[in-house]
Parts: C-alpha cells; sequence; structure tokens
C-alpha cells in the first residue's frame, strides 16, 4: 500500500507538515470513549518518536487549526485564522516531543480544514524552496466536524499536483461510516457517543473523497485512514531501512565456465545501531570514565610490566608459542579474493539437514539487473538444480583475506524472481556428534497409546495454521510479523526516559505482550487437551539438595554484594592491618590494598 | 584480582547484546574433562589382520593422535592420559605396577605430545614401542590401578572421567581367574569414583567375545537399551575415529530448562549445541624477558580525580537526536527481560511452514532432563513421535537465561537414527531452529530478467550430473584453523616449515574441466552471445585524467553553520565542509564519519550559545 511508504516507512528523504485539528469538537467524545483529541495526539506522538529514534533526516512541521491563537504567513483580514504554524520544517527532536506532550491542548474554535491545508502547502513550498527532497507530503488529522468553505477546491487540489505534494488524512471513523447516520456502523459503532455523523461531517467526507479522488484516481481513498489503525501501525518500532548492499562477484563451474552474480544479504539478525556507552554517575559525562588496561606478570606482587614488553602469543594445547603478529600474518591461510566457485552439485536430501545450516545469514543470489545474459544463464543453473532437487556446494569468500566458507545454493524459484539461496555448512571442526540415549527403544519411556492419542488432540487443538472455506489457509502466528520485542522495549524505555527522566521505566507495553503469547483462540482449544495430558502423563520434580554455590558465584556475591561485608572480610583476614587508613594515604591507594587484599582472599578461597 | 578483571570484560560484552552467549562452558565452574586412553601393547596388537591395512597398534595410535590434536583446537583444557599395558618395562609414578607403561600422564596434550605418539606409529613406531616398552604379562588390575592413581594426583576438579581401553584381545589373562578377579574389582573401584570405562575393541581372528571378560570390566550403558557392547569390534579406522569420537565428548548442556505446555505442564530439557562455528583461539600476551604469560587487569578511573570506579559509580547512556539518555547498568539488563528462562509452546505448524531462509544461527539440540522432572522422557518421547508422524514442528517461544529477550525456536522432530553396526548416526530430541522477527528479514529490490529455455536449462542438468558428488558434513576441514595450528606446531617444535594442509574449500579445477569435456563451451554457446565477456570485470570507470583536483576550498561563516546547527540541517553540508568547519573553530573530533563531525559541531556550538 502506498500509504505505507509514507507515514510508515522511512527510507526516503522526505519534508512532511502533520495538520492536526485541535477545535472543540475534537474533545467530544461518548462516555468511555477517548476523545479524538487525544487519539490525533497519540498519532502524532507514535510518529514523531519513531522518527526522532530512527535518527533520519526527514524534516517535519507541525500545524494547529481550530487554535485560539493564529500565527501563519497568510493570515491577513480576516482570513487563514485560528490557524497556528506550531513549528516549521525541521527535524524531529525530543524538544518536539515534549511540546506535543506538553504544550498541545483543544482549542476552543472551529478551524476551516481546507484552509490549513493552504497553510500547509504554502508552508512546504516556501521552506523547500531550493532544495532537493524526495518527497512531500501533508498529513491531515480531523474530525471534520467544522464548516469549510469549498469554492477554492479546484485550485487546491490543482496546486497539490503541480507542486507534486501527497496527501493523507486521519480520521476517527472509517471512511464507509453509514451515511444515514444512524447507528449501524459495521459494527464498531458510530463515533461521538452514537450520534452519527453530523451534516458537517458528511460534508467533509465527501469533500476528503472529492479531493482525493482527483489526486489518484485509482489508490487515493487509501490514504484515508483511522486514528485507531494508525496508532496500531506506529506502535511498531522501525528500523530505517537500510540499502541492502550488493555484493558482485562470479559464480563459476571449473575454469571456462563464469556467470557475473549479485548477492544480497536477505535474513540477518538486526542489531541496534547504537550501542550504550559507560557514563560517570554523578556527571553523565562519557569523557570522565577512562578505561585503563594493565598487564602484570603472573608473581606474587603482580608486578606491572608496560604494553611495549609484551609480546604476542597462543596457546596449542599445554604449549604457549610466541608468534608476533607479522609471523602471524605472513604464515596465515590466505584467500586471493572473493569467491564463488561451484566445487560440485550434491542431493537436496543429503544437504537440508536443518541442523547443520551454519553462520548468521541467508544470501540470495541473483544476475546483475542490467545483464540478461547472465540472468539466462543463471536460471538455467536454477531451474536444472530445482528440477533435479539437488543444490550447489560452493566455496564462498566475501573479500581478499576474508575466511573462506564451505556452503550451499538452493535453487529459489518465487512467482516473481528466481535466485539461488546461499546458506553456510558447517566445517569438520564445527561439529558436535553427541550421542543421547535411545528415547523410543527404551521401554520406561516408551508412551501407551491412550497417551499419544492425547498428544494427538493437543497438537490438533493447537494447530496455527488452519484453512478456511475457501480452503484457504491462515497462519495465526507468524514470527516473521513480529518485530522484535526487544528493540521495541529498548526503544518505548528509552523515548520514557528521554521525557521523564527520573521517573522509573514503565512496563512493558500490552500490545507487545499479546504479540508474543499463544493466540487465544489456541489456548481456548487447548484447555482440555491438556487437561486430559495432566491425568496421563505423571510429571513430578525432583528435589535436590541445594547445590553448592560455584566459587564465581561466590566471589562476586563478596566482591559486589555488600561493600560492608567484604570490608569487614579485609578486617578479620588483617588484610588492612597497618594500612595507613590513619596515615592519610588517598583514597585511591586505600583502595587498591583492599583490592589487593581481597584478591589474595578471593584467591584463597578458590584454593579450598 | 581475576575477579575484577572478569568483571569489566562481561560488561563490554553485555553492552554488545548476545553475541558469543552461547559460545562456551565456564571451566570454573564445571571442572574439566579427562580421557585415559589405557592401551593394549601384547604382540597381537602389531599383527596385521589379513584384511586390515593397519595393525590394531597404529590404528590406536593414529585415533590417540586425532583426538590429541582436536582437543587442542577444540578444547584445551581438558586433560588426557596415554597409557599401555602388558608391556615388558615399567614406568609409572611410583614405579610400583609392573608390565605399565605410563607414556603421558593426565595433562593437557600439546605439540610434544603429539610428536611423541605420530613416533609410534607405522612399522618404525612398532620398533620404537617393541624397544622402549616391550611386550610381557598382562596384568589389567594393575593397570587400572595406576589410572586410578593418575585420576588422584589430580588437584583440579575434574567433571567428567573416562578411560578408554584399546585391545584385541578378548580374554588378557588367559583364563588366569585370580587376576581377572583383581581386574574385575579394580574397575569396579573405578567406577565407583565416577569413571566411565570404554572398551574399544579391535577385530581379532575368531571375532572378539565381549562376554567372556569385558562386558564386567566396562561401565555399564547409559540406558537398557543401549547396544553398546553387541557393536562389532572394529576394522577400520574411520570407524574406530568416529567411535572414539562419540565417547570422548563429554555432552554439555547450555541451559536446563522447562518446555511448558500449558499452565502446570512443565517438561525439564536440557539446551545443547551439536555444531558451533570453531574459530581461531584469541592471542594471549607475553612478557618478552620469559615468554610467560601476562594477566591483564582493566579497570575504570575518573578522569578528573583518578579515584577507582566502582560499577556503582557509572550508569550507562545513549545519545538520540542529540539528547543523551541515561539508565541504570541494571535497568539496561533488565529491560532485557521479558519472561523467565524457559520454552513456552506456542503452537504447532506443518513442517512446510517452515522455510528454507528461517534461519539466524546454528540450532541447538532439545532433549529431555529426567533427572530434574521424572516424567519427562516419557512425554517428551510421545511429542516426538506424534510430531514427527504427523509432520509438524512445535513453535515455542525461548528464554535461555534471565534478562535474555525471547526468541521463537521451531522445534524439528529428530528420530534415532542407526547405521548399519547400530551405531547411532542421528540422536533422538528435537532441532530448535531461531525463527527470524519481522526486523531481521530484509526486503530486496528483485531484478526482473528473463528466464532460461528449456534446451539451456537442459544442457545444465547435464553439467550439474557430472559434477554430482556424496556431500558429507564432516568432509570439509576449515582451512584457516588446520592452518593456524600446524603453523603454532611447527613453531611449538621448531620445524622448519609447518606440515602443507590439504585445503578441501578449492574447487578441484582440472578434474572438474576434464569431466565436463565440451559441455561448458556448449553450455555458454547457448547462452552467451558471441561478444558477451562473462567473466565479470566490467571495464572500470576510468579515473579522470590529470590527477585528483583538489576543489576549491569553501568558506562558511559562523552565522550559517550557527543557523544549521539550530535547525538540525548540518547533515545538508559536504563532509569536506564539515571538516573544514570543524578546523576552523577547532573542534575537536573522534573520527572522520559525517554524523561524528555533526556531533561535534553541534555539541560546540551548543555550548557557545
Amino acid at each position: 500500500k502506498k500509504c505505507d511508504q509514507i507515514l510508515y516507512h522511512l527510507s526516503y528523504y522526505s519534508a512532511l507538515v502533520l495538520c492536526v485539528d485541535v477545535g472543540f469538537s475534537m474533545s467530544n467524545s461518548g462516555p468511555g470513549q477517548e476523545p479524538p483529541f487525544e487519539q490525533a495526539k497519540k498519532v502524532i506522538q507514535k510518529f514523531v518518536k519513531r522518527q526522532v529514534f530512527a535518527e533520519n533526516k526527514d524534516e517535519l512541521g507541525l500545524v494547529l487549526f481550530g487554535s485560539d491563537a493564529t500565527k501563519n504567513n497568510l493570515a491577513k483580514d480576516g482570513q487563514y485564522q485560528n490557524i497556528y504554524v506550531h513549528r516549521n520544517l525541521m527535524i524531529p527532536d525530543f524538544g518536539l516531543l515534549e511540546e506535543i506532550q506538553n504544550d498541545i491542548h483543544p482549542g476552543g474554535q472551529q478551524g476551516d480544514w481546507l484552509d490549513a491545508l493552504v497553510v500547509c502547502m504554502d508552508l512546504l513550498q516556501n521552506e523547500t524552496l531550493g532544495k532537493k527532497y524526495d518527497r512531500l507530503n501533508i498529513a491531515v488529522l480531523t474530525d471534520l466536524d467544522s464548516p469549510v468553505s469549498p469554492d477554492q477546491l479546484d485550485i487546491i487540489t490543482g496546486n497539490l499536483k503541480r507542486a507534486g505534494i501527497t496527501l493523507q488524512f486521519f480520521l476517527p471513523f472509517p471512511m464507509d461510516t453509514d451515511e444515514a447516520g444512524g447507528g449501524d456502523v459495521g459494527g464498531s459503532g458510530p463515533p461521538h457517543g452514537g450520534k452519527g455523523l453530523s451534516r458537517e461531517q458528511q460534508q467533509g467526507l465527501d469533500l476528503v473523497k472529492q479531493v482525493m479522488m482527483s489526486l489518484d484516481e485509482e489508490d487515493g481513498l487509501d490514504e484515508v485512514q483511522t486514528f485507531s489503525d494508525a496508532i496500531e501501525k506506529l506502535s511498531v518500532f522501525k528500523h530505517v531501512e537500510k540499502r541492502p548492499m550488493a555484493w558482485p562477484c562470479t559464480l563459476t563451474i571449473g575454469s571456462c565456465l563464469t556467470i557475473k552474480i549479485v548477492g544480497y544479504k536477505a535474513v540477518c539478525e538486526e542489531r541496534p545501531r547504537k550501542s550504550w556507552s559507560v557514563v560517570d554517575a554523578q556527571t553523565h559525562q562519557k569523557e570522565d570514565v577512562k578505561r585503563d588496561v594493565v598487564y602484570c606478570v603472573d608473581d606474587d606482587e603482580e608486578t606491572e610490566v608496560p604494553k611495549d614488553d609484551t609480546i604476542q602469543g597462543f596457546r596449542y594445547g599445554s604449549d604457549i608459542v610466541p608468534f608476533s603478529k607479522v609471523d602471524q600474518e605472513q604464515m596465515k591461510y590466505k584467500t586471493d579474493g572473493k569467491s564463488f566457485a561451484v566445487l560440485g552439485f550434491a542431493k537436496q536430501s543429503l544437504v537440508i539437514n536443518r541442523h547443520h545450516f551454519m553462520g548468521n545469514q541467508i544470501l540470495k543470489v541473483f544476475a546483475p539487473k542490467d545483464d540478461e545474459h547472465a540472468g539466462v544463464a543463471l536460471s538455467a543453473l536454477i531451474r536444472a538444480l530445482d528440477e533435479l532437487k539437488m543444490v550447489a556446494v560452493v566455496r564462498y569468500v566475501y573479500a581478499r583475506n576474508g575466511n573462506p566458507q564451505v556452503g550451499a545454493a538452493f535453487p529459489c524459484i518465487k512467482e516473481k524472481y528466481e535466485c539461488l539461496m546461499y546458506v553456510q555448512l558447517p566445517f569438520m571442526e564445527d561439529l558436535r556428534q553427541y550421542t543421547f540415549p535411545s528415547l523410543e527403544n527404551n521401554k520406561k519411556y516408551t508412551p501407551s497409546e491412550n497417551q499419544l492419542s492425547v498428544v494427538d488432540s493437543l497438537i490438533d487443538s493447537m494447530m496455527l495454521v488452519e484453512e478456511n472455506e475457501d480452503g484457504e489457509k491462515k497462519d495465526l502466528f507468524k514470527v516473521n510479523h513480529i518485530p522484535n520485542p526487544q528493540y521495541q522495549r529498548l526503544f518505548q524505555c528509552l523515548h520514557h526516559r528521554a521525557l521523564n527522566p527520573s521517573a522509573p521505566l514503565p512496563p512493558v507495553e500490552p500490545w507487545l505482550i499479546t504479540a508474543l503469547q499463544r493466540p487465544q483462540a489456541v489456548a481456548a482449544r487447548s484447555r482440555a487437551p491438556l487437561e486430559n495430558m495432566k491425568k496421563l502423563f505423571p510429571l513430578k520434580e525432583v528435589v535436590k539438595k541445594k547445590e553448592l554455590k560455584t566459587s564465581k558465584e561466590l566471589s562476586t556475591e563478596q566482591l559486589f554484594g555488600n561493600r560492608e561485608v567484604y570490608r569487614t572480610a579485609v578486617w578479620k583476614q588483617g588484610g588492612l592491618q597497618n594500612s595507613g587508613l590513619v596515615t592519610g594515604r588517598t583514597g585511591f591507594q586505600i583502595l587498591n590494598i583492599i583490592v589487593t587484599s581481597l584478591s589474595h582472599i578471593i584467591n584463597a578461597i578458590l584454593r579450598d | 584480582m581475576a575477579e575484577w578483571n572478569a568483571y569489566y570484560q562481561n560488561e563490554e560484552e553485555d553492552l554488545d547484546g548476545e553475541e558469543g552467549e552461547e559460545s562456551g562452558v565456564d571451566y570454573k565452574t564445571t571442572g574439566r574433562d579427562s580421557l585415559v586412553f589405557l592401551v593394549d601393547a601384547s604382540k597381537e596388537m602389531f599383527i596385521k589382520e589379513e584384511s586390515g591395512e593397519l595393525t590394531p597398534f597404529d590404528m590406536t595410535m593414529q585415533c590417540v593422535r586425532s583426538v590429541y590434536t582436536s582437543k587442542i583446537i577444540s578444547s584445551d583444557k581438558d586433560l588426557v592420559a596415554l597409557v599401555f599395558y602388558g608391556t615388558e618395562q615399567s614406568k609409572n609414578p611410583r614405579n610400583s605396577f609392573k608390565h605399565v607403561y605410563v607414556y603421558h600422564d593426565l595433562d593437557t596434550p600439546g605439540a610434544g605430545r603429539v610428536q611423541d605418539v605420530d613416533g609410534l606409529r607405522g612399522e618404525d613406531g612398532a620398533k620404537v614401542a617393541a624397544k622402549t616398552m616391550g611386550s610381557g604379562k598382562t596384568n589389567l588390575g594393575e593397570a587400572l590401578w595406576c589410572c586410578s592413581n593418575l585420576y588422584s594426583d589430580i588437584k583440579l576438579r575434574l567433571s567428567h572421567k573416562r578411560l578408554m581401553i584399546f585391545t584385541c584381545r578378548d580374554s588378557p589373562h588367559e583364563g588366569d581367574s585370580e587376576r581377572d578377579r583383581q581386574a574385575r574389582t579394580k574397575a569396579g573401584d573405578l567406577k565407583e569414583t565416577g569413571v566411565v570405562i570404554d572398551l574399544m575393541h579391535l577385530m581379532k581372528p575368531g571375532g572378539f567375545d565381549v562376554s567372556i571378560f569385558f562386558c564386567d570390566v566396562v561401565s555399564p550403558p547409559e540406558d537398557d537399551a543401549e547396544l553398546g557392547l553387541q557393536m562389532e569390534p572394529c576394522v577400520k579406522l574411520e570407524d574406530l575415529k568416529k567411535r572414539v569420537r562419540a565417547k570422548e565428548m563429554k555432552k554439555r548442556s547450555i541451559a536446563r530448562l522447562n518446555l511448558c505446555l500449558g499452565e502446570g505442564m512443565n517438561v525439564a530439557v536440557g539446551v545443547y549445541i551439536t555444531a558451533l562455528q570453531a574459530r581461531k583461539p584469541n592471542p594471549i600476551k607475553l612478557f618478552k624477558d620469559n615468554n610467560e604469560p601476562v594477566r591483564t587487569k582493566t579497570r575504570l578511573y575518573h578522569t578528573q580525580t583518578g579515584s577507582l570506579l566502582l560499577p556503582s559509580d557509572t550508569k550507562r547512556a545513549q545519545v538520540y537526536a542529540s539528547k543523551q539518555i541515561v539508565m541504570e547498568k541494571d535497568e539496561v539488563d533488565v529491560i532485557k527481560k521479558f519472561s523467565d528462562p524457559g520454552l513456552e509452546l506456542i503452537g504447532f505448524k506443518p513442517m512446510e511452514r517452515l522455510k528454507l531462509h528461517h534461519h539466524l544461527r546454528s540450532p541447538v539440540f532439545i532433549y529431555p532432563e529426567e533427572e530434574m522432572v521424572t516424567g519427562s522422557a516419557c512425554m517428551f518421547t510421545a511429542l516426538l513421535k506424534r510430531c514427527s508422524e504427523r509432520n509438524v514442528f512445535a513453535l515455542c517461544k525461548y528464554t535461555r537465561i534471565r534478562n535474555s529477550p525471547p526468541r521463537f525456536l521451531a522445534l524439528v522432530p529428530q528420530r534415532e537414527e542407526l547405521d548399519e553396526g547400530q551405531a547411532q548416526i542421528a540422536a533422538p530430541g528435537f532441532h530448535g531452529i531461531f525463527l527470524p522477527y519481522a526486523d531481521d528479514i530484509r526486503t530486496l529490490d528483485t531484478p526482473q530478467l528473463p528466464t532460461a529455455s528449456d534446451s539451456q536449462v537442459d544442457k545444465m542438468k547435464e553439467i550439474v550430473q557430472k559434477l554430482r558428488f556424496k556431500y558429507r558434513c564432516d568432509a570439509f576441514e576449515n582451512p584457516v584453523l588446520q592452518k593456524h595450528f600446524r603453523n603454532l606446531e611447527a613453531l611449538a617444535l621448531d620445524l622448519m616449515a609447518p606440515e602443507e594442509i590439504e585445503d578441501h574449500t578449492m574447487p578441484k579445477i582440472e578434474m572438474m574441466d576434464e569431466r565436463l569435456g565440451s559441455l561448458a563451451q556448449e553450455f555458454k554457446d547457448l547462452v552467451y552471445p558471441a561478444d558477451y565477456n562473462p567473466e565479470g570485470k566490467t571495464a572500470n570507470k576510468r579515473k579522470p585524467a590529470g590527477g585528483a583536483e583538489k576543489k576549491p576550498k569553501v568558506d562558511i561563516s559562523e552565522d550559517e553553520l550557527r543557523g544549521h546547527v539550530q535547525k538540525n540541517t548540518l547533515h545538508k553540508l559536504t563532509v569536506p565542509i564539515l571538516k573544514d568547519a570543524c578546523k576552523q573553530f577547532g573542534v575537536k573530533v573522534t573520527g572522520t564519519k559525517k554524523q561524528e563531525l555533526i556531533d561535534a559541531l553541534t555539541r560546540y556550538f551548543q555550548k557557545t550559545v
């Protein structure tokens, strides 16, 4: 959907104006319902939060209408009143987030949303003059419940088209709300406490349709959405999409057959771009903390030696082999450049031991996009492999002096494209061929027929893929549609902490908790079979005598658990006798002594 | 100070997320593994079987060597010993045992030991063995006693103790019941101290009868059904190596968890790693005067006061949109927590829903832990059987340790598979395959290209058929690792040059060309036009003639810069301009990336407002 590319997609360099209705009707709501104003505020909050954390360079303006105050370039002679340009185009920052949280309140006026649209256009055109943008967009958030003067409509849409400005509407109610204004609105209940749409809203909706259809006849209406849809979509934090890095190479089969290819990472664990830095607890300054590394000889005095007096070595079993960086560099295994060389072809059934997949990425391999001949050659290979149910086993080297891998290139034929899918396979050294006691051949563990049939009913009740009447399959739990909860939570907490520096962190958002749980329908269905399982499979926890704490846990506890405890420990051991606490050494020296004595104590504990 | 060191180093890793969390086992907490090779040195061991290529002794030495080298590479803290029995000469710590020759006592293997074992291989090796040890009377009981002393002499904590007997004689004492009895008693003593005794019996004319004597010596199998003792004696080196390898590695779980099927339904399982990318070990720092390792101490100081900072004296921060957001270290840890450690069943899906591209890292292996929750193995077996028969996988939420964020696993059933010799080639359990989240899947622009015709595909099929081979997962050694260790070996033993490695990852070009014959050209004629160069190298864009032209310097006024800072539009300036600006105002920059330049300038101007 196109709308996804504007408000939900972050890979463009764009300028966007949020045009928010704060007029008095926005505060109206039925009992128990959230006023449209609050919903609209959530939408823009979530959107701005997303932009701030993505740190992309899109510029954002904020225009309010229906406000008590008026501030805009067009306001004169009683025209364009109650329209307030809160912010010109700027990269959104925490200041904006704070302003939205604290300074934006519902107004007591009515604003003409078409007038507001004109102000936004004017703002966009003035501020983007002479600069380059991939996209210009205005998002209007309103309940349409105010009179507008539509006489300029054609001129407005004409200008929008000419300037290449796209438009989005966010409304408190869905587009297809019943026109009769009765109570029957697709089951979701009419807005504004059951009164249906007002005349203004009816008229507004017609105008919105007119504007959107004139901008884009086919998909224009997709750009009109409800507040609640937008909140749901914007709740998910999205990383800025990285432009996939192309890896151009040649596929070789023997010495004379080569095919030009381009590889892309298709699946790879996405990590946050930023890491935590260590700052001083008082000053919050990174510069106040310095990490210091010292080397010391393994003697009783722990004599420090300068870094320059150390050389590099490796362990070879019990031997320690000095091996300088220079020698290592010279003697190490070298590769002479990138490679995607076929070693041979093997049966898929022998290689698809899923549990032998190594590495942490899946590479998709295509022909270069402007090279038809390579395309045909690669297609021949892909189809041949697919028909023979085979894979190419290849040597893969990412770049000169990169470590070589052996991997499998699987044929992958989709409706829209064909490619090879590369995954790394294990080296002999990587495998640990453990043997485990047999389960099914062990009489003690053999389940009875009854037990097996209750397991069957459990599986039936917990199937996550269902078929509906039309034979269409529906997956109730798609992991690849769930955003990584770690990052959702991280950004939720960062956002909260940024705006409320002294408040404790908030709980995990309910939608995220739900997304990670067994779907409700499945949970309900599985209740009875689970009860049966409980009866048929007795499970009993073995009570163990409390395991001794490991030495590591013990010493860590002593070190960091309670400073008082180890201080007394040191005293008792006599480690600080005449330590000079009274003779006026510096805090650091004292600490150093404590640490040294402590390490002796710990060593003693460890030896025990 | 070791603990401080460990503390700070861990902290650094923590900041980068979970990287490496599943890689290793902490020896401090678990103790070390130990393995004693107890090898028969009687005359029979040096006689080559008619069908065999190697003598039993030679086979054993090759096997010992390969365990030594693999220990050096993959678990260099493990202890290994090599003891011969049935020798003429005796050599043991107190020389209290006759006909027992301790060749290597229990220690970590090194280059010297590998070389020693090499010296015992082949015909020359047999001569060396005859000269140094000779073959004499057999007294297995004495030998086992000697081994038990080796274990008790070790001051380190041992977690796993194993002893492997290599012999081709099923009746070592030739019916002397007194010596048989003594051996049984000593074997019993050893087993009582937790030593697992295995028999690696080798081919003997007339067959090896375990029941005559050895059945009472070796440890009982892990469970009733294990067919360990009925196994045929090894004839081939490969089989012996495989058998030793399977036994020699102690299975260690990286976690013991509950697999929760529903409320109050917890099956105890262990999580194992069966494949993990072996990497070059990290270098260690040595003091150059004596080549002894030095210890590294990392500490945090306060830059201003010079005082040592305790962990509680620091906090963690990230900067977004030039605002610093600060959290406690505990908070940073705890926001990763969603649920307690465990596996939580979400539901089941048909196997075809698990796609080939659902891959993020090497999978884990799940096996029941009957010792923690009785009844686990039975329920696990039932689940395994039905999942496998119905061709479904179980979808689970996986939280490995406290404060680790959840991942979803596809639990794919794996039923036990045995080879003809009843040896296990696939263990029973579930493979846990890590499923990608939405963020982990990248959207690609797929090129629109023509597809191949049937004749082109058919020609390629011929090529594919010509280059078929049987893939085996253990066929490829990692040349980088092998080279590294050969280099170390050469340096440790003062060899002139390291032993050459055979690089199996290189395509066998000549053989491939020969097999393909004219097929390659025929295919090219079918798909490539005459003037097409498929070699790839698109002509490098010619560099502009006349060398690099320096762009004229652009000066930018302070006001302009300030304006950009205020409007957050510094990024619109080019890197050279930003660099110049930094120079102009004497702004210190830590890097050369654009964002770093912008950050530095922003900070500068915000302070000087």
